[in-house]
């Protein structure tokens, strides 16, 4: 029988998840995505005799310190076996790690597509080029998964950890092939390129006052400009199109494995769900769901509560304290006590209502990793959590 | 209870705006200004603190309009009200709000500017634009930020319609492109009427005793390095002058080691009476207590980075706890920043 979704043993997500050649993780905004991921990946080399990497896009300074990337570019860095064996595992794979440059991506996704040199030259040169690659929608998500698909292809790795851009709208991440395709399409595109303004003309579009008014809007030469820039994005249609079709494939395939990674607080874990729901939307499968800061249960405990309670309100504990300890004991020391106590009580009050609600995520297994002691920066406090991923908080 | 705890801890803080005054003032200058951006990473609670602010300035009888630059309509309900379109409406007193919806930006763009009717056939046009919007680097960007100068010009009997508009600004990325939009759009067009308004909106945003921006930041690294990016970028990129920082969400109580120390002693000696007299567990206060001294250092660790970094007050913002996004958690807001609000 299946297991129900929700308190699965932490465990089964990195075994779960070690299957699988590509994982992507997604989630929003900070909620410790990237730690996620790279503890994930140390989890997996430590569970599989494979080439495990880790690609992060934008990771904190410390953090990527701590994998040894210490220059921006895709290429992988091998994490020392030693040093994985100093962070408490016992690594039966090897740990690359990797730091998408989306910059240089852009101008190889160029180099790739162009129809010729002198396509690929007039593109690399255009001064609208740096713009339109990093501007539009979806274009950093775009060249991450251009780069995962290579990295796949390539058969170097047995699994490729993903850690998705910091966007917004997590989506982004998966429309992305589409939205690139739709910006290099011919449709939208055909009357900017047309070989002369007549040929807007004849789209039969109200062209003539539109141009008028982006002449008037822009400046004639702009629009100029722009149109040959398009007429030579169009040269790499074809060619993204397909490429474009073959990443939903992989997207979509058994080999790959959505990871939605979330805390309990009530912003993030909606656009958990929202995200969860649009993944099944796209046949694209979640696998596995990671909790990230969770607080310890003791903060719920009702008679921690009571104490607290009468150490932050009682006006006469502070004098007892001093009595019972045989020490001055200040009045402000008791209050402040309990007060940080009710205020993380209730903290985790607000963490457990969505508790409730994790096994509608989907029918995966949750793994919860507690809030950390300290900042997840090192090698040690990224072991400790890949420890936890795959042992349990028990 | 937390707006308490707040006032409470805030006072005696070392290296923060320790007086309600040093407090009170910085906010005054804040919303003395015309155009207040509130940007930040995502998550940091930007559309909060620019409803609060809002709230704050209209508590001293200002007159305000609230822009909500992403259309996930966010601040119309941390200002209690339903997601609005693009005229201002009166959510609470003495603050409006409309939203920037790319197409109706367009739209009323090329109303105002070329006298094009609002027609049905615009869409499109608008398709073909936005991709044109998407190429010319500040295009976009240009029709956002042009229409809060075209707010902040307007006039009704003879005075400023709003005496205070404020910003909740998309996700810093796309933040600098649109302080700058007006600058590069200089740079790009030679002619086209374009030119001769950006002009006019550049000058407003980079004057500092017109445009201010004030920058979010949660007390953890990225969001730190972040805000801190942010900070230096505007001023240098983009030419707007930072006002002002929230830290957002820090915890409000501070526990010392001395304070975690005598609650040790009473565990390991005195463990019956304690539960005797407090009437409940020591044990989960003990936990928690470290848990708050946890987290109270790393806030003080963040803090004092943002403080040795940005020369702008830094305010720290309580976490509130138990509620979602709304008028309640926006009022608690402005009141642990320290305004009244209306």
């Amino acid at each position: 029988m299946r297991r129900e979704a929700g308190p699965a043993a932490a465990g089964d997500v990195v075994e779960k998840l070690a299957r699988h050649r590509m994982i992507v993780c997604c989630g929003s905004g900070g909620v410790g995505k990237t730690t996620v991921s790279a503890a994930l990946g140390m989890a997996i080399a430590a569970a599989r005799d494979t080439r495990v990497l880790v690609l992060t896009i934008d990771p904190a300074r410390r953090l990527a310190t701590a994998l040894g990337l210490t220059s921006i570019g895709t290429r992988p860095v091998t994490i020392a076996p030693e040093r994985l064996r100093a962070a408490g595992l016992a690594p039966r794979g090897q740990l690359d790690a990797a730091m998408l440059d989306a910059k240089s991506e852009w101008d190889r996704l160029v180099e790739r597509h162009a129809p010729s040199p002198e396509v690929r030259d007039r593109i690399l040169a255009n001064r609208f080029y740096r713009g339109i690659s990093t501007a539009f929608a979806g274009s950093q998500e775009y060249v991450a998964l251009d780069a995962v698909y290579d990295l796949q292809a390539s058969g170097e790795y047995g699994c490729v950890v993903v850690d998705t851009p910091p966007s917004r709208n997590a989506l982004d991440f998966l429309d992305a092939p589409d939205r690139l395709t739709d910006f290099v399409s011919a449709r939208l595109l055909a009357w900017l390129a047309g070989p002369s303004r007549f040929g807007l003309r004849a789209m039969g579009f109200a062209a003539t006052p539109f141009l008028r008014m982006a002449d008037r809007l822009l400046g004639g030469e702009v629009l100029e400009e722009l149109g040959a820039f398009v007429r030579d994005i169009q040269g790499l249609y074809g060619s993204v199109r397909r490429r474009a079709a073959a990443m939903y494939d992989l997207l979509r395939s058994p080999a790959t494995a959505f990871t939605v990674v979330t805390t309990l607080d009530p912003q993030p874990f909606a656009e958990a769900e929202f995200l969860c729901a649009r993944l099944g939307e796209r046949s694209m499968p979640l696998r596995a769901v990671v909790v990230n800061r969770v607080l310890p249960r003791a903060l719920l405990d009702p008679a921690g509560a009571v104490a607290a309670t009468t150490l932050a309100e009682d006006p006469g504990v502070g004098a007892w304290l001093s009595a019972e300890l045989g020490e001055p004991v200040a009045p402000a020391v008791p209050r402040r006590l309990g007060q940080a106590f009710l205020a993380l009580h209730a903290l985790a009050e607000g963490q457990e209502a969505q508790v409730a609600r994790l096994g509608g995520l989907g029918r995966v297994p949750v793994a919860r990793l507690p809030l950390a002691d300290r900042e997840v920066s090192d090698l040690d406090s990224l072991g400790e959590l890949a420890r936890r991923l795959r042992e349990g908080p028990g | 209870m937390f707006q308490t705890l707040a006032s409470g801890a805030a006072a005696g803080r070392e290296g923060d705006l320790s007086s309600g005054g040093a407090r009170g003032d910085a906010l005054e200058s804040l919303l003395a200004r015309r155009i207040l951006f509130v940007a930040g990473k995502g998550g940091t609670g930007k559309s909060t603190i620019a409803a609060a602010l809002a709230l704050i300035a209209a508590g001293s009888g200002r007159r305000v309009l609230c822009v909500d630059v992403d259309v996930k309509g966010d601040l119309a309900r941390a200002l209690g009200a339903e997601p609005v379109g693009f005229q201002p409406r009166l959510v609470q007193p003495g603050v409006s709000v409309l939203a920037l919806l790319p197409e109706e930006s367009l739209s009323e763009y090329l109303r105002i500017w070329f006298k094009v009717p609002r027609v049905a056939r615009l869409t499109p046009l608008v398709r073909v634009l936005d991709f044109v919007a998407t190429g010319v680097p500040g295009t976009r960007e240009m029709l956002t930020t042009g229409k809060i100068a075209y707010e902040e010009r307007r006039e009704e009997r003879g005075r400023p319609t709003w005496d205070l508009i404020v910003v909740d600004s998309p996700a810093s990325g796309h933040l600098l492109p649109q302080l700058s939009a007006a600058r590069s759009m200089m740079e790009l067009t030679r002619g086209g009427i374009i030119r001769s308004q950006t002009e006019w909106v550049d000058q407003t945003l980079t004057d500092p005793r017109r445009t201010l921006l004030a920058i979010c930041a949660l007390p953890e690294e990225m969001p730190v390095a972040e805000a801190i990016e942010l900070h230096d970028r505007a001023q240098a990129e983009a030419h707007v002058a930072v006002g002002a920082c929230f830290l957002n969400s820090t915890l409000p109580v501070p526990v010392t080691p001395r304070d975690t120390g005598v609650l040790e002693a009473l565990a390991s000696g005195h463990a019956q009476a304690a539960a005797a007299r407090l009437g409940g567990q020591l044990g989960p206060v003990l936990e928690g207590a470290a848990i708050a001294r946890r987290l109270h250092d790393g806030d003080r660790r963040h803090a004092s980075r943002l403080r040795a970094h940005m020369r702008v007050p830094v305010l720290e913002v309580p976490r509130q706890v138990g509620t979602a996004p709304g008028l309640e958690t926006t009022r608690a807001v402005a009141a642990a920043v320290g305004g009244s609000a209306v």
